[in-house]
């Protein structure tokens, strides 16, 4: 990194947007400011940064559909800030194109883990795709569609191959029961998220060591699935 | 109620015509058979029965055509009407004169007997509507009976009641100053709508004032008579009877409620001021402490390191008052979908690894259990909320189990720890709002976690229950009902 990467934070509380731009700032990074939907409109359109933290409850806009206004031009990594009462709105946000969530109230070391975590991502979309994605002990050639573990083939459907091909293709990065449905079973699904709960289900029973606690498929419970390589 | 006008009468002449034409005719050829005064007697028995049968007017008209056929068909010179004996002229003229008595005073009979039996209906549907009132709680209710009431009985279309605060805004068909009017002379006003019908306004008016008009369309019959107008008079006097009881039921039901919160204020102040002041203090404290800078670095660390830990269960109870505020405003609605319990209880495991992450949990799941038709971010708050009671309550090195098994109906999910147990005589409460286990408790909290577990459950038409193990400690149950999980088809999925 030769550059200092810059955040942008948009959150009407004042006392939380100077505690979280304090705690960025300790790290290293530098940080800008908004209070309002407008002001960060402005300051995005000024200068570039390399992620925007979001708080969705603003008092000028709704968060959503500053996101949808943001994602036409930019595909700067989004995190968002929500209450816990915003359950709805933070899967909309999502699906509009934000990247991860936090609640409200949260802590400091989990935001700076999400926000090196979206960071790397940056780094890593901007990259080749490529031919072998690799986690714990296995191994997926997306090019002659083989999953292996230790080097052993591991028997998968179609669905079940994509679903954990794209998972893992997403490390880290919430993905919404709605996203995952238009990705692997295409646009009719998105309403059946049983489909998915089921798929979800049976790729656990084969790939983790105890599917009650998974490792790798994390659920976001109302939201959808995180995958921990 | 009166009935409207039947097309009996018409018919009642025709067969009195008919019937008197026909046995003369069928009578005539054997009128050598037969004495002329049993023949009189004959036609006077037909006019009785017509009288009974049809009332008054066909048996005048059945009285007057018999004694013609009586003086055409019988009384010699036959096929005419010249009649040229005195005798017989005499019996002619008493049998008209006994058919006309006869006719007057069994049709009057039968208009008493008519007007007994509308009596007896009107007032069976009378008692019907009042016990029917004596159900109703609201005066919703009350209103939709008596809609109900005039429609049936009276054809009446259109009705409602105009409440008090309505009066001033009542439109058409009627009229605020209609209404007042109608208020003020204490009776029923009605006025044409045209086609012969009208709409009539009347006050019900009960002991403590008038409750409120009802409007009604009738048609022009039943309000053709005074008995009509007193009819519907009898019924609003009971409606607005029963809607100032309803009023009152209503006001005292809201006195309740007022009265219930009121209560559950006062406990929620005193949960505020115990058990959320207390922590505060202390962080206020500590937080003076590590800003004068004298203790040592060791020291300022260990207490910033309580500071948040006692700011993060401070939100924790704060998230649980919210909660409890929005469940019990009854504003939540259940997002439900199916899906599979151990996913759920999966989630909740990750949140309770990342707070405790030495803590010992087991978890027990029976294989193949059936997908359950839940809210799944609040099913996981109830499993947080049961979770953290086990461990807050229980020894640091003891393990917390969670079992989930299949029984008639329903899935249990059964989360177990190896704390004290709870008083057999305190389980009931426990799931109160404010309830704990211990009145004065060293761990914090204000008694809401069991309460919300308890609402979401039951939402979700199930149960939730506690007792104690046998070998030390407790149990917390939940049941959930399976219902039936859609059939899911998993064709196009080729390996």
């Amino acid at each position: 990194m030769s550059e200092v990467e810059t955040i942008l934070i948009v959150e009407d509380e004042q006392q939380i947007r100077e505690a979280v731009a304090m705690a960025l700032e300790c790290e290293g990074f530098q940080v800008c400011q908004a209070g309002t939907a407008s002001h960060a409109t402005v300051q995005a359109a000024a200068r570039k940064h390399q992620l925007v933290i979001l708080d969705l409850g603003l008092p000028d806009r709704d968060g959503v559909e500053f996101i949808r206004d943001y994602r036409a031009w930019s595909s700067t990594p989004i995190l968002i800030l929500s209450a816990r009462s915003e359950e709805r709105s933070k899967v909309e946000a999502l699906d509009a194109g934000a990247d991860d969530y936090l609640t409200k109230p949260f802590g400091i070391a989990e935001l700076l883990a999400r926000v090196r975590a979206l960071l790397r991502r940056r780094q890593f979309n901007t990259s080749e795709p490529q031919a072998t994605l690799q986690f714990g002990d296995y191994s997926i050639d997306c090019v002659n569609r083989v999953v292996t573990r230790c080097g052993e083939a591991i028997h998968l459907s179609q669905i079940e191959y994509r679903l954990l091909a794209f998972l893992a293709a997403n490390p880290g990065r919430v993905l919404t029961h709605r996203h995952l449905l238009a990705q692997v079973w295409g646009g009719q699904a998105v309403e059946n998220p049983q489909y998915l709960r089921v798929y979800v289900g049976h790729l656990r029973q084969k790939i983790e060591d105890n599917p009650a606690q998974p490792r790798h498929i994390l659920t976001e419970i109302g939201v959808g699935y995180r995958f921990q390589p | 109620m009166r009935k409207p006008i039947s097309p009996l009468p018409t018919i009642g002449y025709l067969w009195s015509v008919l019937g008197t034409v026909t046995g003369s005719l069928l009578l005539s050829p054997l009128r050598n058979l037969v004495e002329l005064s049993n023949i009189a007697l004959l036609y006077v028995l037909s006019i009785v029965v017509v009288a009974v049968t049809y009332g008054r007017g066909p048996a005048v008209l059945g009285a007057l055509l018999s004694s013609l056929c009586y003086a055409y068909f019988f009384v010699p010179p036959h096929f005419s009407l010249a009649i040229t004996e005195a005798q017989n002229l005499l019996a002619a003229v008493i049998m008209l004169i006994v058919a006309l008595l006869v006719s007057h005073l069994a049709s009057h009979l039968k208009q008493h007997a008519d007007y007994a039996h509308q009596k007896s209906v009107e007032s069976t549907n009378l008692y019907e509507l009042s016990q029917a009132l004596a159900g109703a709680m609201t005066p919703a209710s009350v209103i939709t009976l008596a809609s109900q009431f005039f429609a049936e009985s009276l054809q009446a279309r259109q009705v409602r009641v105009f409440l008090p605060n309505e009066f001033d805004t009542a439109t058409d068909p009627i009229n605020p100053a209609l209404l007042a009017q109608c208020i003020e002379r204490r009776q029923l006003l009605s006025r044409p709508l045209g086609s012969g019908s009208f709409y009539a306004v009347m006050p019900l008016t009960a002991a403590s004032g008038v409750q409120g008009v009802l409007g009604l369309e009738l048609e022009a019959y039943a309000l053709s008579s005074a008995e009509a107008v007193e009819t519907i008079e009898t019924v609003a006097s009971v409606v607005a009877v029963a809607m100032e009881r309803s009023f009152f039921a209503a006001k005292a039901r809201e006195t309740e409620i007022k009265h219930a919160a009121e209560s559950l204020r006062s406990s929620i102040l005193s949960a505020l001021s115990h058990d959320l002041r207390t922590p505060l203090t202390a962080l206020v404290g500590m937080a003076e402490t590590v800003a004068l800078g004298k203790a040592p670095a060791e020291r300022q660390k260990s207490m910033l390191e309580a500071i948040r830990n006692q700011a993060l269960s401070i939100s924790q109870q704060m998230t649980n008052l919210l909660d409890m505020a929005k469940l019990s405003a009854g504003k939540f609605e259940l997002n439900t979908d199916w899906q599979p319990i151990e996913e759920v209880i999966g989630a909740s495991l990750q949140q309770v690894k990342s707070h405790w992450p030495e803590r010992d949990i087991r978890v027990a799941l029976e294989p193949n259990l059936p997908p359950l038709n839940i809210d799944a971010v609040l099913i996981e708050r109830v499993l947080w909320n049961l979770i953290e009671n086990a461990i807050k309550y229980s020894p640091d090195a003891s393990p917390i189990d969670i079992a989930v098994k299949r029984s008639e109906g329903h899935n249990d999910i059964d989360v177990c720890d190896r704390g004290p147990g709870i008083d057999p005589d305190r389980q009931e409460q426990l799931f109160e709002l404010f309830q704990r286990g211990k009145a004065e408790s060293g761990v914090p909290g204000v008694g809401l976690g069991l309460s919300i577990a308890k609402t979401i459950v039951e939402a979700h038409g199930g149960k939730i229950s506690v007792s104690n193990r046998d070998a030390g400690g407790c149990c917390f149950r939940i049941q959930l009902p399976v219902g039936n999980p859609p059939v899911f088809l998993e064709a196009n999925d080729p390996s």
